[in-house]
């Protein structure tokens, strides 16, 4: 009986997250929702004020709030199933790279986090946004969703394994969360707003952010890659 | 395979006769460069300003100025709150690699002393912004990632006291000042580097003159003083709570 | 050869002690009972000797094959039932095997998996999520699924918490028909139960060895006071 090759346990491990979502569609409906229900927020907060061109400028801000709020949610649910009958434990048991656990996991919170953008962000642009004309860079916002998603989800599948250990776990991940995603938010939400915005020198806005952005995502995957080892064995 | 023997930090030794003559030495050093601030070091540019006058087309008053002199004392505890951090990390590295208790201890230490300067920074800078550009808080790189830090360094003790197993503890947390090691920098990078249209990047420091150079080398020095002395006292105190811990222990058995 | 030997085992966090030296050797195809009071490390002990915890000193090996230096290789060759199941509830009895059939790289998963929830006597329910099954029946596609790699060591973690009486009747009869040439090792709190499986028993306060033995070497009735002297609690 030989051992697998990495990428063997890689596939099984994702197709066991995706098979069980798709079974109970817990994740999907309870960030779907509750993106739905922050865009209601939105309506209320920006009722009086909002008109045309301001929001143009916050789109790019809204839209990563949604997001930002919407994955950590998912994020926090990531592990539950693993906890529920000590999974984890049974997954530790099998002779496997523990990076594999780490990337399997990661790659599922990428590919949930972006279904539930291919529904919200047309749906907030649908809410706020429908009532102008779209500048013409406007599908530009989909390389930094696409980046900021990849290094949320990394960064956040490696957060909620330390959190599903603690008390209070689901606060205790957005406090650690956010702080550390905020050079990447502040990255995304200036390339995003650039896009919508789409001006003369949106490309200053743009192309610079983004590359620093894949930076951080490259850092960050690596460092959590490295030190997930630790965090898992523990 | 060969282990190798692993040194382990413990208090009570030569370093700690060292602490209480650090922390004098600090503060004298600090005092001294608080007067070398006022008496010594020259306003920026040479300026000094009897009546309010236009500068770069920016009205300058005599108050603005008193604000370069916090920058005597900001930047130097910016650097050492950074270095915390740096030790921080490095015992985590430490920790994780001997999986020493002793290291655990050191990097909360060191973790502790970096939220005291970052606070210190942060007091320190926000009365910067608030005489050198009128406002109580800009999103300005630096002060930025430094409000960013400390929410790190914030969340990094509420997670400490979140978990119960020691070992599991000091994993995380381990873990987590390594992690804050790699984000500041590129948080920094990222805050400073981004061209943004409504906060433009603040970058007029020109070059330091050799007399704000040595005012900014002596409070760095009394900082930096200060932060052993301060790190030595707490290390050794942390210590005592342990054994006195472990005795009780025993004591059970 | 040995199934299990470990010298000087110690698990220390600090100047806290779950295990203090402790050592034996198991040959293949015993039969171990650890017994010992709540924090006595009987846990911790099964989690270093299953690589899910790291000792802190000393060594041990699983068929001859050392755990701190291959722990990959020693994980090929133990299996592991404990209270939890280690199961998703949301998948089917079968799903749940292929998946770890699949993840330890045996040849056929779906036949493996077939194959031993027959043995297990599940076919019936295989196609249904684990979350509709009853705690005994749960507990024995746990079985199948520590089967699934046909591991040379067993380990039982408080095995029979939450089983009524007649689930521990198949509980036991399975193990004793998946029993083969396997070596056991149990933690449990049932003295007399242990007792009864054991070829050695093991017993164990404050991380230390107090007393290990085969069974042969012991009387009931004195391992028993044996057991309530050393450990200052009733047989529960």
């Amino acid at each position: 009986m030989g051992r697998p090759s990495a990428f063997a346990q890689y596939k099984t491990l994702l197709a066991k997250d995706l098979r069980q979502e798709f079974r109970t569609r817990e994740m999907l409906t309870s960030m779907g929702i509750y993106a739905l229900l922050v865009i209601i927020v939105y309506g209320a907060a920006l009722a009086l004020t909002a008109r045309g061109i301001d929001i143009a400028n916050m789109g790019g801000g809204l839209l990563w709030v949604l997001i930002v709020f919407t994955s950590l949610l998912g994020l926090g649910r990531s592990f539950a199933h693993e906890k529920e009958q000590a999974c984890m434990d049974g997954i530790m048991l099998v002779p496997l790279d523990r990076s594999v656990i780490f990337l399997a996991k990661a790659t599922a919170n990428i590919l949930f986090m972006l279904a539930v953008e291919v529904i919200t962000v047309p749906l907030f642009y649908f809410f706020f946004m429908s009532g102008q004309p779209v500048a013409a860079t406007f599908f530009w916002v989909v390389a930094p969703l696409l980046v900021g998603t990849i290094g949320m989800a990394g960064i956040g599948t490696m957060l909620s394994t330390i959190t599903m250990n603690t008390r209070s776990r689901d606060v205790m991940l957005a406090i650690l969360f956010i702080p550390l995603i905020y050079p990447l938010l502040y990255a995304c939400v200036t390339a995003t707003t650039a896009a919508i915005a789409g001006t003369e020198f949106w490309t200053d806005f743009f192309v610079m952010p983004l590359v620093l952005a894949c930076g951080y995502d490259v850092v960050m995957l690596l460092v959590c890659w490295v030190l997930y080892d630790f965090v898992v064995s523990a | 395979m060969v282990e190798k023997k692993v040194r382990i930090p413990e208090a009570g030794q030569w370093p700690d006769k060292l602490a209480l003559p650090a922390l004098a030495a600090g503060a004298v050093l600090t005092t001294v460069g608080f007067l070398m601030a006022f008496l010594f070091a020259a306003p920026v540019n040479g300026a000094a300003l009897d009546t309010p006058e236009l500068v770069n087309g920016v009205m300058v008053t005599h108050q603005q100025l008193i604000s370069q002199k916090i920058f005597y004392f900001h930047m130097p505890v910016a650097i050492v709150s950074f270095v915390m951090l740096i030790f921080s990390a490095y015992y985590g590295i430490r920790f994780l690699t001997t999986r020493e208790q002793r290291f655990d201890t050191c990097s909360r230490v060191a973790m502790e002393l970096t939220l005291l300067f970052v606070i210190f920074t942060m007091v320190t800078g926000d009365l910067w912004t608030r005489f050198e550009w009128g406002v109580w808080w800009t999103w300005e790189p630096r002060l930025t990632t430094y409000l960013i830090l400390m929410l790190i360094v914030i969340a990094y003790f509420v997670m400490r006291n979140s978990i119960d197993d020691p070992e599991r503890r000091a994993t995380y947390a381990s873990v987590i000042s390594l992690i804050a090691f790699v984000d500041v920098p590129i948080c920094f990078m990222i805050t400073r580097l981004i061209p943004s249209s409504v906060h433009p990047v603040i970058a007029r420091e020109g070059g330091m003159t050799p007399d704000m150079a040595a005012t900014v080398l002596v409070v760095m020095i009394g900082m930096m003083l200060v932060a052993f002395g301060l790190y030595r006292l707490r290390f050794r105190e942390a210590r005592l709570a342990e054994r006195l811990q472990a005795l009780k222990d025993q004591l059970e058995d | 050869m040995n199934a299990i030997e470990a010298h000087n085992l110690s698990k220390a966090f600090g100047t806290r002690k779950a295990l203090d030296g402790v050592s034996f050797e198991l040959p293949e195809g015993a039969f171990l009972s650890i017994f010992g009071p709540n924090g006595a490390g009987k846990t911790t002990l099964l989690r270093v000797l299953s690589t899910l915890a790291r000792p802190t000193a000393g060594s041990a090996s699983i068929c001859g094959i050392d755990l701190k230096e291959s722990p990959n290789e020693v994980r090929g060759l133990i299996g592991m039932i404990s209270h939890a199941s280690m199961l998703y509830p949301d998948l089917t009895a079968e799903e749940n095997l292929v998946l770890y059939a699949e993840l330890y790289g045996v040849a056929d998963p779906q036949a493996r998996a077939r194959e031993l929830l027959e043995a297990v006597g599940l076919s019936h329910r295989r196609i249904d999520q684990v979350r509709t099954f009853s705690r005994g029946m749960t507990q024995r596609v746990s079985i199948a699924r520590a089967l699934v790699h046909d591991p040379r060591v067993m380990f039982l973690d408080e095995p029979y918490s939450g089983l009524d009486p007649h689930a521990v009747d198949i509980f036991d009869d399975l193990i004793a028909s998946v029993r083969g040439d396997r070596t056991f090792v149990m933690v449990s709190h049932d003295l007399a139960k242990g007792f009864a499986l054991c070829t050695h028993a093991l017993v164990l306060a404050r991380g230390r060895v107090v007393t290990f033995a085969k069974k042969e070497d012991l009387d009931f009735e004195d391992f028993a006071q044996l057991y309530r002297d050393t450990v200052g609690m009733g047989v529960s």
